[in-house]
């Protein structure tokens, strides 16, 4: 037998399989970069640009002014307090959810999601017909709380983040081995030492994981703090003062960047802890299944009708808000709102809804796109697309949103035709919230036996076959639940489009705000409410859809 | 030459997980590659079928160099370990999807669906879907489904071992079956000695990445060339203890001396003297353990004989003829 030496660098052949590979890969990355790196790109420099050339200049001017410093210290005070009573809250109802045997729990969890489905001001439009000036609670008691400021930015962030945090926590809260539980039974612990030495430690990821999260949206929220604030001003508001209303393109870019850091941070620390958790349930773990216990069961109901009740009355006193003829002076019942005569009327929903289909259909070509590049061709390349498809969970968007304006609003530019449509809008959501449709995709991809890509490949498929025969048909439920996260977040997000929209392309939750703002409060409502109904029924046609072809165990709220 | 591998080396960061391994098949031959998990025989089966790369080597079919073929242009039949039918399709658009890979008429892959099923038995489960049959009849779909578009070699990787005793049985029987009828040349991967030894023409024996020895199963068994060989074929024992290798006039030599448990004769006028510490009764059998000046010693007894316990103490025989001297590694 001769021995032969090759050379090990094979030639490589210009192969169907190869030509698709870096197609997907080339595209997914190309938009990647377009539209996220080049915008951020775009921030950064604008950021350390001054008058007198490139230096830290802008920054020293802001972090000098007392008023500045002031609103920092605002944006963290309001950041760590939502994150503290938001995790507490919603662990103790995550944790009835799934430790107890009380009754009630679909409608439970559906009214805990709610805020979900709803612009984030909805919570603060809310609030102020609760506990406004002219509010239900001040016109009926006499009292005068006035609610605007910290406290109103605390109570409606608790309730928007409210459900992000309950999400993560009942996924955390689903997975714990029953063994375990039994051991330290028999071991003689009682109920609060088992809390503090089994529960919670198995459960610290998830914690870590939604603090973070929360932490992120609320100081990058913008839709609450500008309608309930007063003037307790917070970052997010004050980066849209001063583009939106003095057109300072450098300060809104210092405080893009500021707002960058501690996001980034949040989701650095997500990851590394994410890293270093240990599998606590194998194969072998016996799942725990809650016994019904009377007590307990009722002491876990009550607290949980209590915060659903609180999370229910903000979103009802809204819909009915938007059925009274002029709040609060004349509440007899009546439609008027809903005609929608004022502004540019009904119009807004339409591209709203428009908006949220291109928004759709883009995430499921170019997210789903991306994942399939990065899980199918691993590669230098690869492992590029994979940190851009991840890095928007680090931008807030309304950084991301001013970074499309400084980058794409300038006559000449590759993409500047697309300023001024629906377009801008839909992409701009896409990357917004990219990493989330992402990760979604690439765990469902990872779920599919490799084999299935072997065996087609040695049966003489290429890739593309496999995708098209055997992949897209055993995701797609994963394609479907992709389409309505990102027709869900584009119909309610405010912070990314608040500075992309144009007269001709207004959307439902930017009127929201403007009824708002210009006192139109029952219009405002009214509009709010036709945002959730457009959101709910559009996640019960895609259950149904879910339902009727018999696929089971999916969830599409995300 | 049918098959021929040339130097074939693969590895996995610093593991070399096939070491230049070089083998011949000739048409029509049933091959199995057999050997502990992690022996790099699934490996050696992955870079032939195209879904590894090679990093050294040749593979060679009728004298034409595979390299620069991928997996989907080799014309090779696959049959995985397990649940590698495509759940969202029937049957038998499971058969037919090699076949409309290879765009062939619609009559024709009827045509050529109908045969598969018939040969594996299960016509009438042409519309079922994977998940609504048992394991080992989604195997013989597998396997029908790998030789609808008459591939120029069938490579089977641990078909067998994720099915039940009773079944995995009567498939052996079958897939060879099948293989002597089409001729086709086949190569099966496996950790079961049974198995390999009940279907394959050749065995090739494999360790760490590399080839042990090729042989019959009786080569194998009768003429082990290697230390593990002889243990990994059946068993053996290595007469290790000094005094034991001088009786035999072995001496303190590098050779392995070794000696088949049922090739150990018992009986009175025996050289050799040791105490019963276990002993099996196992119908045909009698499995014993025994201690002897230092070393233990597994020792067969086929027929009836007086009743034994343990602690009683028995004399055997090493015969000359029996002792094999092996080679620690392959050469």
């Amino acid at each position: 037998m001769t021995s032969v030496t090759t050379s090990p660098v094979r030639r490589r052949h210009l192969d169907a399989d190869r030509v698709f590979g870096a197609a997907v890969v080339g595209i997914t990355g190309l938009l990647l970069v377009v539209f996220v790196l080049v915008p951020l790109w775009a921030i950064l420099k604008t950021s350390f640009v001054t008058p007198q050339g490139i230096g830290l200049g802008n920054f020293v001017l802001y972090f000098t002014s007392a008023r500045f410093l002031g609103i920092v210290g605002n944006t963290f005070q309001v950041g760590i307090s939502v994150t503290v009573t938001t995790l507490v809250l919603a662990y103790g109802f995550a944790y009835a959810m799934q430790r107890s045997c009380m009754p009630g729990k679909s409608v439970l969890r559906l009214v805990a999601l709610l805020p979900i489905f709803s612009p984030s001001l909805v919570q603060a439009l809310g609030l102020q017909f609760l506990l406004g000036r002219n509010g239900l609670v001040n016109r009926t008691f006499g009292t005068e709380i006035d609610i605007y400021g910290f406290w109103g930015i605390f109570i409606a962030d608790v309730v928007y983040a409210f459900p992000h945090a309950f999400l993560i926590l009942t996924t955390a809260l689903a997975v714990a081995d029953a063994r375990i539980y039994e051991s330290a039974k028999s071991l003689g612990a009682g109920p609060w030492r088992i809390f503090r030495t089994v529960t919670l430690p198995g459960t610290r990821y998830g914690l870590a994981s939604a603090g973070f999260v929360v932490f992120t949206i609320v100081i990058t929220d913008f839709g609450n703090p500008v309608v309930i604030g007063g003037n307790y001003s917070v970052l997010a508001v004050e980066i849209y003062n001063q583009v939106s209303g003095q057109a300072n393109f450098s300060m809104g870019a210092v405080i893009g960047v500021v707002l960058l850091l501690p996001a980034a941070l949040a989701v650095m620390g997500e990851k590394w802890i994410a890293r270093r958790q240990f599998a606590s349930v194998t194969s072998q773990s016996v799942p725990l299944v809650p016994k019904p216990r009377f007590g307990r069961d009722m002491v876990w109901l009550a607290y949980s009708i209590v915060i659903a009740a609180a999370i229910l009355s903000l979103v009802a006193i809204v819909v009915y808000a938007s059925f009274v003829r002029l709040w609060p002076y004349n509440l007899s019942l009546t439609l008027r709102h809903y005609g929608f005569d004022v502004q540019n009327g009904i119009e807004p929903l339409w591209t709203s809804i428009e908006v949220a289909l291109v928004t759709a259909l883009l995430a499921i070509v170019f997210v789903i796109g991306a994942a399939y590049a990065n899980h199918s061709f691993p590669s230098r390349a690869g492992r590029f697309v994979y940190f851009l498809a991840i890095l928007p969970a680090a931008v807030p968007g309304m950084v991301l949103g001013l970074g499309y304006i400084l980058a794409f609003n300038t006559p000449g530019q590759p993409v500047y035709w697309i300023y001024d449509t629906i377009l801008i809008i839909a992409v701009c959501n896409v990357y917004h919230y990219h990493a989330q449709g992402f990760l979604l995709a690439t765990t469902n991809l990872k779920q599919i036996s490799p084999t299935f890509d072997e065996a087609s490949s040695t049966l003489g498929a290429t890739k593309l076959t496999t995708v098209w025969r055997i992949t897209l048909p055993l995701i797609w439920p994963t394609i479907l639940g992709v389409g309505v996260f990102f027709f869900m977040r584009a119909m309610v997000t405010l912070s990314a489009v608040i500075f992309l929209i144009t007269p001709s392309t207004q959307l439902a939750a930017v009127s929201v705000l403007y009824l708002d703002d210009r006192g139109a409060l029952n219009q405002a409502a009214a509009f709010a409410v036709c945002i959730m109904a457009t959101v709910i029924g559009f996640l019960l046609l895609a259950q149904l859809a879910l339902r009727l072809s018999g696929v089971r165990g999916v969830s599409l709220v995300r | 030459m049918y098959l021929s591998l040339r130097d074939v080396t693969k590895r996995f960061a610093d593991v070399v997980a096939v070491d230049h391994v070089d083998l011949d098949l000739t048409e029509g031959e049933f091959v199995c590659f057999l050997g502990p998990s992690g022996c790099g025989k699934t490996t050696l089966l992955r870079v032939i079928a195209g879904l590894e790369e090679l990093d050294e080597g040749r593979i060679l079919l009728e004298g034409r160099d595979l390299a620069d073929l991928p997996a989907r242009k080799r014309n090779f039949g696959v049959v995985f370990q397990s649940y590698s039918l495509f759940p969202n399709l029937t049957v038998a658009r499971n058969v037919a999807y090699g076949l409309e890979c290879r765009k062939w008429d619609r009559a024709r892959i009827d045509a050529r669906v109908g045969e598969m099923l018939d040969i594996v038995h299960l016509r009438g489960d042409a519309g079922k879907h994977p998940h609504e049959l048992s394991g080992g009849m989604q195997q013989r779909v597998a396997l029908a489904r790998a030789l609808a578009p008459e591939p120029s070699v069938l490579l089977l990787d641990e078909p067998l071992s994720a099915l039940d005793a009773k079944v995995r049985e009567s498939l052996r029987g079958e897939i060879r079956d099948l293989q002597k009828r089409l001729g086709i040349t086949t190569i099966m991967v496996t950790h079961d000695q049974d198995e390999a030894m009940e279907m394959a023409d050749r065995i090739v024996v494999m360790n760490s990445g590399r080839i042990e020895q090729v042989g019959s199963a009786e080569d194998l068994y009768w003429e082990p060339a290697t230390r593990f060989v002889g243990q990994f074929i059946g068993r053996l024992n290595i007469i290790e203890d000094p005094a034991l290798r001088d009786r035999l006039g072995a001496g303190g030599g590098a050779s392995v001396l070794a000696i088949r448990p049922e090739h150990v004769s018992v009986g009175p006028d025996g050289m050799f003297e040791g105490t019963v510490r276990k002993l099996a009764f196992l119908g045909n059998t009698m499995r014993l353990d025994v201690e002897t000046s230092g070393q233990n010693m597994e020792i067969e007894i086929h027929g009836r004989r007086e009743p034994l316990t343990v602690g009683d103490t028995i004399r055997f025989a090493l015969p000359e003829n029996r002792v094999r001297r092996l080679a620690a590694s392959p050469a």
